[in-house]
């Protein structure tokens, strides 16, 4: 019963979302009912519906509802407690729910937060998409569908990959990421509508991006963490369709980032910004679209259904093709009459526009290669490589971290003395040169990649400092706390590209055979294979061997497992992981050849963890820049 | 030059500059390392591949995984339930790896015919098939 309710709330919620998207219709045709008083209490409703409809839903799971066929599928009595809550995003129909329950939210934020509001169809526009994505969910991707007459006693399991902290934090953060860049989208859009595409604008917009960006940031990283530890590759990061469909719209928003600062600011760039704004909120329906089809091979592909595609393409259409129309017809043509040098902060954030959407289409490109491909030539498929990824980052990436110290000592319009780059080129070669030599001490080895990783490290960290340290200098306390986050960020990236070098450098793999007792020496280290032994959980029975490795400095034990999971019948294995600040020891339980000997994959990883610490830093400098942007504006 | 028009000029030069160089990139990137995928059958009748990386997949053939009980090599027949192929590998196989399950082998066809994978993948999910087998598949059903 409680079930059929939760769908009501959800019905009721597509009703009223609807009615609240008509209100800037109502408005163009008599100009004398202006209705966006509405707008605030139908959001407010829509939040407490699609809240209540969720909890409905986790409330199923907690209490094993089998007779809901998505609880049935996703989880088990077996199950501990709390995966049996994040089952709830295990799959396609509630992590749907989750989306809109995450947008309301971010709706129901924006309300809250921004003052003047009896002008504003921002919210209307929110309602809209909130009302296409039930309609969706409603009428494809039902989660309160029951499973009746008969009620399966027991249900299917979670897949066991997902039963994992990270994944119970994972896909609500990245997905309030996704959800998050509907508020700059519907924002340029009630913008372009009411021609008021302005500096305010950009200054009210920029908070909302930063905002969604962190959190878009930190759910790539869990997302990356996660990965690492839970596959069993240990790798980082695989340019899997999925990866890439969240690491574009991550490009184009932190394009709009520095766009808007120059719509801001000089009163430049503001119909590329709001051009970005849609471009980066299509990007993310884009993401939706491609996971959720299911028309490419990922490891996150969970939906193999025509009809919800087509749907999702409909939306997807709908307001990309919509927003450009009404782009196309209102666009501002005022061009501030200040112009800009080759040698101007405009100049240079314009370059950081240039690459980072050209790296984002030329990723998204190689994403839907595979597609193209097959229409072209006849269902020919086809696959495109890792290496086609990797050769098109590096000069993209180096180009963003020059650029991004040049440009930090430019001013706005001319700069008229560049003196400090000579002398932060100065130090960022004693320091280069430094670094090269502790590494090549330590590892008695240089690659191409961890001279360019260092080579990146360096100035992009002493240009930040010093640039941060000039700052410090001004009277003004404001600028000083607004620099705060952007210099974290902007670290952030050099500890993120040391941490990419190194592990591509100086990283060990190897699959080995061990039987029981039997040492094998990698990199100076002595893994020995202590034992092995059975053991038994509720929802899993696992062989569980343990390691001692032992190196010059120290000794410590690891364990690792190959699970088996009966209810949904998969084997899964559980890295055995030491984590250091310099090297992760990684080793990964194969198969059993013979009685008591084994294969194994053993892995040294070299600076893994910067690579996470660095996304962490970028995450926490754009929430604190995000909430100094949030108080300039209001103050 | 008229200061406004320098500025536009240089944009459209820098934007240029920038597509042609992301061009290059793409065009390179695709063209040595796009992997075509075959089916079991379409690499039976066909003999100028030999050597080039591609991807085969099908279903594991039942009873057919060797295993080497010294070593890391293993071999087994991949199906589209029209054609066999074998394949061998020497290395850890991905914990989904099963008979009777969908897989995808990249590597190149040696010239005894049989398949030299580099990499095995096989999904996270028992019901998963690739789509590039599912649809091999069904072009057999059809």
């Amino acid at each position: 019963m409680i079930v059929e309710v939760g769908f009501l709330f959800l019905i009721s919620a597509m009703v009223i979302s609807f009615m609240g998207s008509l209100v800037p219709l109502v408005w163009s045709f008599n100009k004398e009912t202006n209705l966006t008083s509405l707008i605030s209490p139908i959001i407010v409703l829509v939040f407490l519906f699609t809240l209540s409809s969720l909890s409905i839903l986790i409330y199923s799971f907690s209490i094993d509802d089998f007779s809901v066929k998505y609880v049935a599928q996703n989880s088990n009595i077996n199950l501990p407690i709390y995966y049996k809550l994040s089952a709830t995003w295990g799959a396609h129909e509630g992590s749907l729910l989750l989306w809109i329950f995450l947008l309301c939210s971010w709706s129901l934020f924006y309300i809250l937060k921004e003052k003047d509001l009896s002008k504003d169809i921002t919210g209307s526009i929110l309602l809209q998409i909130i009302f296409f994505f039930i309609a969706f969910t409603v009428f494809t991707s039902n989660p309160f569908e029951r499973l009746l007459p008969v009620v399966p006693q027991n249900g299917v399991d979670l897949n066991p990959l997902l039963q994992d902290f990270a994944f119970t934090i994972h896909p609500p953060i990245l997905y309030l990421g996704y959800a998050g860049l509907a508020i700059p989208f519907a924002m340029s859009v009630s913008s372009l509508l009411q021609n008021s595409v302005n500096q305010d604008w950009a200054r009210r917009t920029r908070p909302w991006v930063l905002m969604a960006t962190g959190f878009l940031t930190l759910g790539i990283t869990i997302g990356s963490w996660w990965a690492y530890y839970e596959l069993g590759w240990g790798g980082w990061w695989f340019w899997d369709p999925v990866e890439n469909a969240a690491f574009v719209p991550w490009l184009m928003a932190v394009a709009l980032i520095h766009s808007l600062i120059v719509s801001e600011k000089r009163g430049h760039f503001k119909n590329w910004s709001v051009l970005l704004s849609i471009l980066a909120f299509s990007m993310s329906l884009l993401g939706t679209f491609l996971v959720r089809s299911g028309i490419l091979t990922s490891v996150h592909a969970f939906a193999l259904d025509p009809e919800r595609g087509v749907f999702l393409l409909g939306i997807f259409t709908y307001f990309v093709i919509g927003s450009l129309i009404i782009f196309s017809f209102k666009n501002t043509n005022k061009i501030p009459e200040t112009g800009y040098t080759t040698t101007s902060k405009e100049f240079g954030f314009l370059l950081n526009n240039i690459f980072l959407v050209i790296l984002g289409i030329a990723i998204m490109f190689g994403t839907l290669f595979p597609l193209i491909y097959e229409a072209i030539f006849d269902g020919k498929q086809i696959s495109v490589g890792r290496p086609y990824y990797d050769t098109l980052i590096i000069p993209f990436a180096i180009g963003l971290a020059f650029l991004q110290v040049v440009a930090l000592f430019f001013s706005w319009g001319k700069t008229e003395n560049l003196s400090i780059l000579k002398a932060l080129a100065i130090y960022s070669f004693l320091f280069f040169i430094v670094l090269v030599s502790i590494s090549y001490l330590v590892f008695e080895e240089l690659y191409f990649s961890s001279i360019l990783s260092l080579v990146l490290f360096t100035i992009i960290l002493l240009g930040n400092l010093l640039s941060f340290k000039q700052k410090e200098r001004s009277k003004y306390l404001a600028q000083i706390y607004t620099k705060t986050g952007s210099t974290l960020a902007h670290i952030g990236t050099a500890f993120f590209v040391l941490g990419v070098g190194f592990v591509s450098s100086y990283s060990f793999e190897r699959e080995i055979i061990l039987s029981k007792g039997q040492v094998y020496e990698l990199a100076g280290n002595n893994f020995k294979f202590e034992r092995i032994i059975k053991e038994s959980q509720p929802n899993y029975s696992a062989d569980k061997a343990t390691f001692i490795v032992e190196n010059e400095n120290n000794s410590f034990t690891l364990n690792t497992e190959k699970r088996f999971y009966p209810s949904s019948n998969q084997v899964m294995s559980e890295a055995g992981i030491r984590p250091t600040l310099i090297k992760d020891y990684y080793v990964t339980l194969g198969e059993e050849l013979d009685t008591d000997i084994w294969s194994f994959r053993i892995q040294i990883k070299t600076l893994v963890r910067w690579i996470w610490f660095g996304a962490l830093l970028v995450t926490i400098g754009t929430f604190i820049s995000s909430r100094r942007n949030f108080r300039n504006r209001d103050e | 030059m008229h200061p406004l028009r320098k500025q536009r000029l240089i944009t459209f030069l820098v934007i240029f500059f920038a597509i042609s160089i992301a061009i290059l990139l793409v065009v390179r990137g695709l063209s040595s390392n796009l992997n075509l995928f075959y089916t079991p059958t379409e690499l039976k009748n066909s003999s100028e591949i030999k050597g080039i990386n591609i991807r085969a997949g099908g279903m594991v053939l039942k009873d057919s995984v060797v295993k080497s009980k010294t070593s890391l090599e293993v071999q087994f027949q991949i199906t589209d339930y029209e054609n066999n192929l074998l394949v061998k590998y020497s290395g850890v196989l991905p914990d989904l790896f099963s008979e009777d399950a969908g897989v995808v082998v990249q590597g190149n066809l040696a010239k005894d015919g049989s398949f030299q994978a580099t990499e095995v993948l096989a999904k996270h999910d028992e019901n998963y098939m690739p789509p590039e087998v599912a649809n091999a598949l069904k072009k057999d059903d059809s």
